[in-house]
């Protein structure tokens, strides 16, 4: 367990392109994902009923469109929780249907030297 | 006070025939042609007993009409939807319905709605054929006192599916709100209500929400408000307290569900509460003084939806106190005048009745 607002680290290994996993910190459950281009690390409860987002599908979504009009987008930038369909921007943590719902984010990078993923409080605070 | 919902039950398709094109009087008058008759009869008649003119006085309706209802309840404006002749929707020869929507809304326009200042109208349309009704619509939606377009529950799909737009258009174009009214489901080409053929009017009347709720969800579902944003729909007769449970879930199944519709960009509710209205008549009944009151003031946001409507003169028609006693108390003035002044735009109350010039 790290103290609140410390960086935890995985091994960049234990995270391949396509899979998510969770980790302990910032007193909560944070959900890491590696979609390939991307590392995203959420608050891993859905705000919902308490969906395991990690579980989530991640994907696109279809965009606020005009009637009838299917926009495929946001592509590998959203989750989708795995037991109502909640989606949400991995990106900032906001709801697709509603942007005033939102889950927590956090600062994902990689450290090559250290072939480690680091997770820290993002500085803008979104874990509030 | 402001009545969304009140009928004119005088005109028979004989009364009308003067009104309607040659062609299609012609073809009324020679085949063996009958206005469709109510698939559920009220068993005990449909309309208040004491409303009834004495027979054979032409125009002895409106004077019954003005002495027993707009005076008597003092009665601002009147939203005036016909009657018995909107079963006409469900003929399939959609040629004689739009000669009888026209010979209609002639008679309409000519004939009743200049009697008194206190009254508005609502065209009637071949909903069978949107583009003939948007043609209609066009034709009369500017013509003194029309303020809406009614069609009835019975039709043969959601009013939300795209063939039914060019009506939406229409009224949008015109600045006509439009009334979704109950009545004629199961009737001719209209879709049977839902699981099919009830056998008992009091069956088919106390279920007459779950047709509001099918449009309802199907206009959200379809986008029809986010393609036409200045668009107005008020159900009528469809009763009021499925509105929380129906939109609770509406609300819920969209926030998983909304990629099937992402046209779909709020809430259903706040679509809803912007874009529709309802008319009180018949108001639900609660067993016990005052529960009512308490489920509406649960339901954020209904204070501005409802419309008093008396519907005037059915079997089940509401008196205005009978409604006010139901009624959040704080509601009283947006309930019984102001949403309805709002939606329809009307100018301050006229006094007295006189001679209808003007919009």
């Amino acid at each position: 367990m790290s103290a609140a607002h410390e960086s935890v680290s995985l091994a960049l290994a234990e995270l391949p392109p396509g899979s998510a996993t969770t980790v302990e910190a910032f007193g909560t459950t944070v959900a890491v994902f590696n979609t390939g281009s991307e590392l995203y690390a959420i608050d891993n409860t859905c705000p919902h009923q308490q969906g395991p987002l990690c579980k989530g599908r991640v994907g696109g979504t279809l965009l606020p469109s005009k009637p009838y009009a299917y926009e495929y987008g946001l592509d590998g930038r959203v989750v989708t929780c795995p037991w109502h369909k909640w989606q949400f921007d991995l990106a900032d943590g906001t709801a697709i249907f509603d942007p005033s719902v939102r889950v927590p984010t956090y600062d994902a990078r990689v450290d090559v030297d250290a072939g480690q993923i680091v997770i820290s409080p993002t500085p803008s605070g979104t874990a509030s | 006070m402001i009545d969304a919902d009140v009928h004119q039950e005088s005109i028979t398709i004989e009364q009308l025939l003067p009104w309607i094109e040659p062609g299609i009087r012609n073809y009324i008058s020679n085949s063996n042609f009958t206005m469709p008759g109510y698939l559920f009869p009220n068993p005990d008649h449909l309309v208040r007993q004491d409303a009834i003119a004495d027979a054979g006085v032409p125009g002895s309706d409106y004077e019954l009409f003005k002495e027993q209802y707009l005076d008597a309840l003092d009665v601002d404006y009147a939203i005036v939807n016909g009657g018995s002749i909107l079963l006409a929707s469900c003929l399939p020869n959609t040629q004689v319905v739009a000669g009888i929507s026209v010979g209609y809304n002639r008679w309409l326009t000519e004939e009743w709605l200049p009697r008194d200042t206190r009254l508005r109208g609502a065209l009637m349309v071949p909903s069978q054929q949107p583009e003939i009704a948007a043609q209609i619509i066009r034709d009369f939606g500017d013509k003194p006192g029309i303020v809406q377009v009614t069609l009835t529950f019975g039709s043969t799909s959601g009013y939300g599916q795209p063939h039914y737009h060019p009506i939406f258009e229409a009224a949008v174009e015109m600045n006509l709100r439009v009334a979704l009214h109950q009545g004629a489901e199961g009737s001719g080409i209209n879709a049977p209500p839902a699981t099919g053929y009830p056998r008992y009017f009091v069956e088919y009347h106390a279920l007459a929400p779950i047709a509001a709720m099918a449009h309802t969800t199907s206009l959200i579902c379809h986008g029809v408000f986010e393609k036409y944003p200045e668009l107005g729909v008020v159900i009528s007769e469809g009763g009021i307290l499925w509105l929380p449970g129906m939109l609770w879930r509406l609300d819920a199944d969209w926030k998983g569900l909304r990629v099937e519709v992402p046209w779909v960009k709020r809430a259903p509710s706040e679509i809803l509460f912007e874009q529709m209205r309802f008319t009180t008549h018949p108001l639900e009944q609660p067993s016990g003084d005052g529960d009512l009151a308490q489920m509406l003031e649960a339901i954020g946001g209904l204070e501005n939806v409802l419309m008093f409507a008396t519907g005037y003169p059915r079997w089940d028609s509401d008196s205005p106190s009978s409604v006010l006693e139901r009624v959040p108390e704080a509601w009283h003035d947006a309930v019984m005048e102001g949403n309805a002044r709002s939606f329809y735009d009307l100018p301050p109350s006229s006094a007295g009745n006189g001679a209808n010039g003007a919009g």
